[in-house]
């Protein structure tokens, strides 16, 4: 302790022991020997870029690339970021895709035991959404998270359920939701396209604005790709697109100074 | 290290907690207690979403607003419900308002070395039917106080408070005093003022404002069922009643 | 169902919930005392408090990262803090007072608190430092007084209820409790004061003070402590070294509270505003000369604005 008495009473100093009066508890702590062998999660490797969702008309709809990055290298050009769960859920992930690969096996049992149960009863996109953010949290409390921001979204009994979770275990719904870089540049534009009208959006416009999005994303996100993938949840079930190729137009750059190869 | 610095070299890394915004605030009236909060929820700069609830009904006649981390503040409102739900099935009845305050305390306080980054105020009805407002500290230090707000702008609204409802730098009119309780009414107006001019001044609040008030056993509601929008939660009117009343704020 | 099936059975509830508990589940492990009437008191239910600590190599250290510290005055996590207080011993007994701001950095954040706790009728301990440290470990102590009254029949006297808190405090070392408290009472031997604080240091003396305007209020009451005070010149001291702290200081201030132990137990005296002690005094009050404490000495007749008489003129 401060032996400096205008300092009791105010925010302490610990980190400076002036007399050594800690004879105990300051030792090195004892160290397991394996301790190093055990590492967490703390940074992301192979990212996944970008999410985005919106509800509409008959349900819900979500779009990811099928891109994973590595660093700057654009390592894999086939992942699949949209996951289907069980019959009225999808899920869709940014972030570290070897922790999303965990999420989706945990899901996967998850779905299996409650199939095994036969009581009739199976997880709506609200029971999963749920779920993961009790997942997530207690993971971020282990001070071991799950490296990822999820958007789950579903359809069931007659209602659409949109949500986000992330490796912190926030959670949040709201009619349109977009991760990483989207959070920037697609939510204003989502924004001003679903807010307020995702009653009367119909799959055909949901689809054109996701696929807008998608490519001002591609535009603009240095981590993107051109191939993306759309998830569209309905009374209809999940269906899963295929990949869709996004057409870009790059003629506009030799215009610019400084955005094109010219220079000066 | 003397100048202040660390002694060990800090190793960078995972931070558990994130800040989410948003306002809360709570006052007591004679009979009543009004707890409120805004709806917005951000981290950064972007809005995550335009409706997030702060505010929860515990019991009959207990509201509890959590603001901070928006994870850890769930995690704890339903933490909370949990322990009410059991002393229901152990006591048959509802726990008292000053019980759960010290529910809350401890609660808080088993995560002293990790603390709950949440800043908790309780609002309701005490068993002798008075309003009391209880507000926490991160790690569980309590007070019983007639007003609180607490968050993002609790330097913005907590100073209008306390002219407005402690009378803090006012003198009343010669011959006459300050009223210790103000009428419903009165307080409701206060509290839409608090956020309307909060949410002008500050970009973490805005949106949504739901207003929670809980009405002791008996008392009179004092004219709340009139006002547009005003929605009753309570099973039954001859307990005490809780109505919600909800505002648009300011979306930018 | 055999248990020995059930522990490694995978479709058994008990092995949903073990699963569930690897997953999402706690460290912490609810008892069935939870149910019941201890409901209020949680994590005290099983005689030791348990607390989770964040699984990381220094626990301390990540406190320390992440809740308020001298040494970064910018992390978010604000805990109250605060302070002045003091306590003396005379022939009339303990005096106890204190002031009732609170701060979370250069935030007030509340000007009403209670910094003394009243642990049981003979018992008082102040607040200095982290004030949910205070506030539950001196309730924690009140709990153990009340169960050495039924164990032994007798009260605790003031000396072993500060052991207890020091014992208690001392154990967690290191971990980033922040306490400055004085235990004060009346037992067999007389009033009594301790002074405990969180590094494990207590001490038996006549008059302490504690926090940071502590220093202030020494000044004060040094000058006016003598043992053989009359109770009311006692009180006095008191509220008068409170408010020469809460004047000079800016983490004290707001009003004083008074309390009086006598053979019979602790007497709440009064709260006064420390603005009107400035400038009007406590009021009829027994003890006081009348008057404000800070205001008219220094200003009245003695400015250059209003000179004392004769000398403006000269």
């Amino acid at each position: 302790m401060d032996h400096f008495p205008t300092n009791w009473g105010r925010p302490r100093n610990d980190a400076f022991d002036a007399y050594g009066t800690y004879p105990i508890h300051q030792r090195a702590p004892v160290k397991d020997t394996f301790a190093e062998g055990v590492q967490h999660t703390q940074q992301p490797i192979v990212t996944g870029t970008s999410v985005l969702a919106i509800q509409y008309k008959d349900g819900i709809m979500m779009a990811a690339d099928n891109l994973a990055s590595y660093g700057s290298l654009a390592r894999f050009k086939d992942v699949r970021r949209l996951h289907a769960v069980g019959t009225s859920t999808v899920i869709g992930a940014s972030g570290d895709m070897s922790d999303f690969q965990a999420i989706q096996s945990i899901l996967d049992d998850l779905v299996t035991d409650e199939f095994t149960h036969g009581d009739g009863h199976d997880l709506g996109p609200a029971e999963v959404h749920e779920y993961l953010s009790r997942v997530m949290y207690a993971r971020r409390s282990k001070i071991n998270p799950l490296w990822n921001s999820l958007l789950v979204g579903g359809f069931r009994d007659g209602k659409r359920f949109l949500g986000y979770v992330d490796l912190l275990g926030t959670t949040y719904s709201a009619p349109s939701i977009a991760t990483g870089y989207g959070a920037y540049i697609a939510i204003p534009l989502l924004r001003a396209a679903v807010d307020g009208k995702q009653d009367q959006l119909t799959e055909e416009n949901a689809k054109k604005i996701l696929h807008e999005c998608m490519r001002v994303l591609f535009y603009r996100d240095a981590r993107s790709l051109d191939k993306y993938q759309i998830a569209t949840v309905s009374a209809a079930g999940v269906t899963i697109s295929d990949q869709i190729q996004i057409e870009t137009a790059w003629g506009f750059a030799e215009g610019i100074r400084g955005y094109g190869a010219q220079t000066q | 290290m003397p100048d202040g610095s660390f002694a060990h070299p800090q190793q960078r890394q995972f931070n558990p907690y994130t800040d989410n915004g948003g306002t809360i605030l709570a006052i007591a009236g004679a009979d009543f207690t009004v707890i409120a909060g805004d709806t917005r929820q951000s981290e950064g700069y972007s809005i995550q979403t335009r409706y997030a609830p702060k505010v929860f009904r515990l019991t009959d006649r207990a509201v509890l607003a959590v603001n901070g981390f928006a994870a850890d503040g769930n995690m704890f409102v339903k933490k909370v419900k949990q322990r009410l739900e059991w002393y229901r099935h152990a006591h048959a009845k509802d726990m008292p308002l000053r019980a759960i305050a010290r529910l809350i305390q401890t609660m808080l306080y088993a995560q002293r070395f990790f603390p709950y980054y949440v800043y908790n105020i309780l609002g309701g009805i005490e068993e002798d039917g008075s309003g009391a407002v209880y507000s926490f500290d991160p790690v569980g230090s309590y007070e019983r106080e007639a007003c609180r707000a607490a968050g993002a702008a609790q330097s913005l609204v907590q100073p209008f408070l306390d002219n407005q409802i402690y009378f803090k730098n006012q003198k009343a009119a010669p011959g006459t005093s300050h009223p210790t309780h103000l009428p419903l009414s009165d307080v409701l107006s206060i509290v839409i003022d608090s956020f309307t001019s909060a949410t002008e001044r500050h970009i973490e609040v805005g949106d949504g404002l739901e207003i929670y008030v809980v009405v002791a056993r008996g008392r009179s509601p004092q004219g709340i069922e009139g006002i547009r929008g005003v929605q009753e939660l309570s099973a039954q009117p001859n307990g005490d009643r809780t109505f919600i009343l909800r505002r648009e704020l300011k979306k930018d | 169902m055999n248990s020995f099936l059930t522990r490694y059975s995978s479709t058994a509830p008990e092995a949903d919930i073990r699963k569930a508990k690897e997953l999402y589940g706690e460290d912490e492990d609810f008892s069935e005392v939870m149910w019941g009437s201890t409901g209020g008191f949680g994590n005290l239910a099983s005689g030791v408090p348990m607390f989770k600590l964040p699984s990381v190599q220094d626990p301390a250290s990540f406190l320390r990262m992440h809740t308020d510290d001298h040494a970064d005055p910018s992390c978010r996590i604000k805990i109250k803090h605060g302070t002045t207080t003091l306590a003396f011993r005379f022939q009339g007994g303990v005096i106890v007072a204190v002031d009732s701001r609170a701060t979370a950095g250069s935030y007030v954040a509340s000007g009403t608190v209670k910094k003394v706790i009243e642990i049981n009728p003979y018992l008082l301990g102040t607040m200095a430092g982290g004030a949910a440290d205070c506030q539950y470990w001196e309730t924690y102590l009140g709990i153990q007084c009340r169960l050495h009254e039924l164990r032994n029949r007798e009260r605790i006297s003031v000396a072993a209820a500060s052991k207890y808190l020091s014992n208690l405090v001392y154990s967690y070392k290191g971990m980033g409790l922040s306490m400055g408290t004085m235990i004060c009472g009346w037992d067999k031997t007389g009033p009594a004061i301790f002074y405990v604080d969180s590094d494990g240091t207590r001490l038996k003396g006549d008059l302490f003070s504690v926090g940071s305007g502590s220093t202030f209020a020494y000044g004060v009451l040094d000058q006016g402590y003598r043992w053989d005070l009359t109770d009311e010149e006692a009180q006095e001291l008191g509220r008068r070294s409170i408010y020469a702290a809460g004047h000079r200081d800016a983490f004290s201030g707001n009003t004083v509270n008074l309390y009086h132990v006598k053979q019979d137990g602790w007497k709440f005296i009064g709260n006064y505003d420390v603005s009107e002690l400035h400038y009007n005094g406590p009021g009829d009050v027994p003890g006081a000369p009348g008057g404000g404490y800070g205001y008219d000495i220094r200003v009245a007749g003695r400015t250059s604005a209003n000179p004392p008489e004769g000398e403006g003129q000269a």
